[in-house]
C-alpha cells in the first residue's frame, strides 16, 4: 500500500511537472486531468490516469517545440480526429529512414570502410580468445598466394604469421620460388630464432650478405634458444656459451646494419593493392617484424662484458687495450643508432653508446685529461635514451601521441556507437512492423510510439557516428595510403601511434598487441574520454534531432474535421 | 466515446466518467478532447466541487459535434452489423 501511495505521488508530481513544460494553452487540460485525479478510485488507476495525463502534456511540450506557434494542438493524425497516432510519426521514420540511408552510404567511401574495420579491431581481438585462427586476413591471403604461386604474396605472409612453422613454411616456399627474396629468412628468423631451420637459413644470408650485423644477432639468440625448452631455461655448455660471444663479437664487429624494414616496405607497396589487402592494423603494426626485445638484451649483455674485460684491461695497464673494447661499443651503438630505423634500434644504438661514453669519461679522468673527460661526459648526457637530446623516437610526428590516443579513442567509440545504433534501429523498426500487422497484439501497438522515438535518435546517432568515424579517420588513411602507394613513410610514426593506442576497453588504455584479460589485469590509467563522447554524441544526436524535425516538419498536416 | 455523448447529449460529463465509460485511457481521451474542442465540436467548462478540492472539467457536445457525431455513427454502423464475432457460441 506504501508503495502504491508512493507511486501516485510521484506520478501527481510528474503530471504537475508536464503541464509545468506544456504550452500556455494547453494547460488548462493539464489541470483538468489533474482535476479528476481526486476522483479515480484506486491507487494504481490514479497513478496510471496522472502518467497518462504527463504523457500527453510532454507530447504538445514537444510538438510546441518543434511547430512553434502551433503548439501542437491542430496536429490531426492521419486517421482523423479519432485517431490515436499523431502526425509526427511519419515524418520521424522518413527522417530516420533518410539517416539510416545516409550513414550505410558512408560505407561506400574506402576510408570509412577502414575505419568500421580498424575501430572494431579491439572487438575483434577479444574474439580471438575463444577463435582458433588469430589471423584469419593473412590464412586467406596466403591461401591465395600458394594457389597462385606468388612469391612475393607469401614472403609478405610468412613475415607477418604468428604461427612459427607456418611462418617457416611460407618463407622456404617464397623463397624456392624467388631466390631474391632471401632475406625474408632474417625476418622470420629474427622473429623466431628458436626454429630449426635458422642455422642453416643464416648460413645462406651470411653468403649473400655477409657484413650484416643483424644475422650475427640472430645467430647469438638462436643460441640461446637451443636452451628453452618448454619454457623452462637451462644453463649454456660452455661451447654454448663459446659460440654465442663469438656470434656477437662478429655482430660488434660489422661494418652494416640492415633490419631489411625497408624490403618489408617494397613488398608491402607491391603485394597490398595487388591483393587488396587494406588492413593497416596489420601492415603498419611493426610488433611482428621489429627487431625483438631479445636482440638488445644479447646486446647489452654483451656490451657490459666488453666494458668490464676493458675495465680489467686498464686496470693490468694495458690503457689502449681497454679503451679499445670501450670504443667497440660505442662503435656498435653508432652503427645500429644510424642505421636501425625503428624506436627500439634507436634506444638500443644511444644505450649503446651512453654505456661506452661513460666508461671512457672515467677512463680519461683516471688519466687527468680533464678536457676528454668532459667531451664523454656530453657525449654519455647527450645520448642518454632516458635524458638525452637524442631521447625519444626520431619518427617524424605531426599529431603527436596525445592527439593519436585521443583519436583512437573516439574511433572505437564511433565503431562501437555505429553497431549499437543499428542494433536499436533493426530492433525498434522490428517493433514498429509487429504494431503495425493487423494481428498485433496490444503490447506492440503500445509500444510504437516509444519504438518511433527510439528508430529517430538511433538514426541520427548512428549517422552522427559514421561522419565522426569517417572525419577522424581520414588523416590516417591518407598516411596509410601514402604509405603505401608512394613509399612516403612521413608521418607513420602517428598512424602507428594511433594504431597502438587503440584501447581495449573504454576507459582503458593499454598499448599494442594484449588480450582481454591483460586489459583487466592490467588496466591502465582510466580515462574518461568513453564517457565524455558518450555525452558529446548524446547531445549532438538530441540537438541535431531537434533542429531537423523544425526545419523538416515547418507545416503540419492540419486538416479540418 | 460519441456514443456516451450522444446518449447523455445535454448532461456535462467528467473526463474520468467518460473514461470508465468508454475504457479509454487519460493519454488517449484526452487528445481526442483535446481536438474537439479545438474545432468547436465539444464545449467544456469549469465546475466547483467541495471545498479544498480542485474544480473539475466537464464536457459536452456542441450542436455541431453532435451532427458529427450522428453522422458518425450512422456511418460506423452499418459497418459494425456486417461484422462477425471472432468467437462465438453457436
Amino acid at each position: 500500500m506504501m508503495l502504491e501511495t508512493h507511486l501516485r505521488q510521484a506520478a501527481t508530481v510528474l503530471l504537475e511537472s508536464a503541464i509545468r513544460l506544456a504550452p500556455p494553452d494547453t494547460r488548462e487540460w493539464g489541470r483538468a486531468m489533474a482535476g479528476e485525479l481526486n476522483h479515480v478510485e484506486g491507487q494504481w488507476a490514479a497513478a496510471m490516469w496522472a502518467l497518462g495525463g504527463a504523457g500527453v502534456m510532454v507530447k504538445y511540450a514537444l510538438a510546441s517545440l518543434l511547430l512553434p506557434g502551433r503548439g501542437g494542438q491542430d496536429m490531426v493524425p492521419d486517421g482523423g480526429l479519432f485517431a490515436k497516432s499523431a502526425p509526427l510519426r511519419k515524418a520521424a521514420l522518413a527522417i530516420g529512414g533518410a539517416c539510416v540511408l545516409a550513414a550505410i552510404l558512408f560505407f561506400a567511401a574506402p576510408p570509412f570502410r577502414q575505419a568500421f574495420g580498424v575501430a572494431l579491431r579491439p572487438w575483434f581481438h577479444m574474439y580471438q580468445l575463444a577463435s582458433r585462427s588469430f589471423q584469419p586476413g593473412f590464412e586467406a591471403l596466403a591461401k591465395r598466394a600458394d594457389m597462385l604461386h606468388d612469391p612475393e604474396g607469401l614472403a609478405f605472409c610468412a613475415v607477418r604469421f604468428q604461427d612459427p612453422r607456418e611462418s617457416a613454411r611460407l618463407a622456404e616456399e617464397a623463397v624456392r620460388l624467388d631466390p631474391k627474396l632471401l632475406w625474408v629468412y632474417a625476418a622470420v628468423a629474427m622473429r623466431n630464432p628458436g626454429l630449426s631451420e635458422t642455422q642453416p637459413w643464416v648460413e645462406k644470408l651470411e653468403r649473400w650478405d655477409p657484413q650484416n650485423a643483424l644475422l650475427h644477432l640472430i645467430a647469438a639468440e638462436s643460441i640461446e634458444q637451443a636452451n628453452v625448452h618448454r619454457g623452462w631455461w637451462s644453463p649454456p655448455t660452455q661451447e654454448q656459451e663459446r659460440a654465442w660471444q663469438n656470434a656477437m663479437a662478429a655482430a660488434f664487429q660489422s661494418p652494416k646494419f640492415d633490419d631489411y624494414l625497408d624490403r618489408v616496405a617494397q613488398l608491402n607497396r607491391r603485394v597490398i593493392p595487388c591483393y587488396g589487402f587494406y588492413d593497416p592494423y596489420e601492415v603498419e603494426s611493426r610488433v611482428w617484424i621489429d627487431l625483438p626485445i631479445h636482440a638488445f638484451q644479447n646486446s647489452e649483455r654483451f656490451a657490459k662484458s666488453l666494458l668490464h674485460s676493458g675495465e680489467d684491461l686498464e686496470a693490468s695497464g694495458d690503457r689502449k687495450g681497454g679503451r679499445d673494447k670501450y670504443w667497440t661499443v660505442a662503435r656498435f651503438g653508432q652503427l645500429i643508432d644510424s642505421q636501425g630505423r625503428t624506436g627500439l634500434e634507436h634506444w638500443m644504438g644511444t644505450s649503446l653508446q651512453a654505456m661506452a661514453y661513460r666508461q671512457l669519461q672515467a677512463s680519461s679522468q683516471k688519466e687527468g685529461n680533464q678536457s676528454e673527460a668532459a667531451l664523454f661526459a656530453y657525449l654519455a648526457a647527450k645520448f642518454d635514451p632516458l635524458e638525452g637530446v637524442h631521447a625519444g623516437f626520431p619518427g617524424e610526428s605531426a599529431f603527436g601521441p596525445d592527439i593519436s590516443r585521443r583519436n583512437a579513442a573516439v574511433v572505437e567509440i564511433s565503431g562501437l556507437m555505429i553497431l549499437i545504433f543499428s542494433g536499436l534501429v533493426v530492433l525498434a523498426t522490428s517493433i514498429l512492423i509487429a504494431g503495425s500487422l493487423r494481428s498485433a497484439r496490444p503490447p506492440a501497438e503500445l509500444a510504437r510510439p516509444v519504438a518511433t522515438l527510439v528508430v529517430l535518435t538511433s538514426a541520427l546517432g548512428l549517422l552522427f557516428s559514421s561522419v565522426t568515424l569517417y572525419l577522424t579517420y581520414r588523416p590516417y588513411w591518407y598516411i596509410f595510403q601514402s604509405a603505401i602507394l608512394s613509399g612516403d613513410r612521413a608521418q607513420t610514426s602517428d598512424l602507428r601511434d594511433f594504431l597502438h593506442d587503440f584501447p581495449m576497453l573504454p576507459g582503458v588504455s593499454p598499448r599494442g598487441y594484449i588480450t582481454l584479460l591483460n586489459a583487466l589485469v592490467y588496466s591502465g590509467s582510466p580515462s574518461f574520454l568513453f564517457y565524455v563522447w558518450s555525452g558529446v554524441t548524446l547531445l549532438a544526436v538530441s540537438g541535431l534531432a531537434l533542429i531537423l524535425l523544425r526545419h523538416l516538419l515547418g507545416r503540419p498536416h492540419a486538416h479540418a474535421p | 466515446m460519441l456514443e456516451r455523448f450522444l446518449e447523455r447529449s445535454t448532461d456535462w460529463l467528467y473526463g474520468y466518467e467518460l473514461s470508465r465509460e468508454t475504457g479509454l485511457k487519460s493519454g488517449t481521451l484526452y487528445p481526442i478532447l483535446i481536438r474537439l474542442e479545438k474545432y468547436r465540436l465539444l464545449e467544456a467548462c469549469w465546475v466547483a466541487t467541495e471545498d479544498g478540492v480542485p474544480p473539475r472539467h466537464t464536457y459536452r457536445l456542441t450542436p455541431n459535434g453532435l451532427e458529427l457525431a450522428r453522422a458518425k455513427l450512422a456511418e460506423a454502423r452499418p459497418r459494425s452489423m456486417v461484422r462477425q464475432p471472432a468467437f462465438c457460441s453457436g
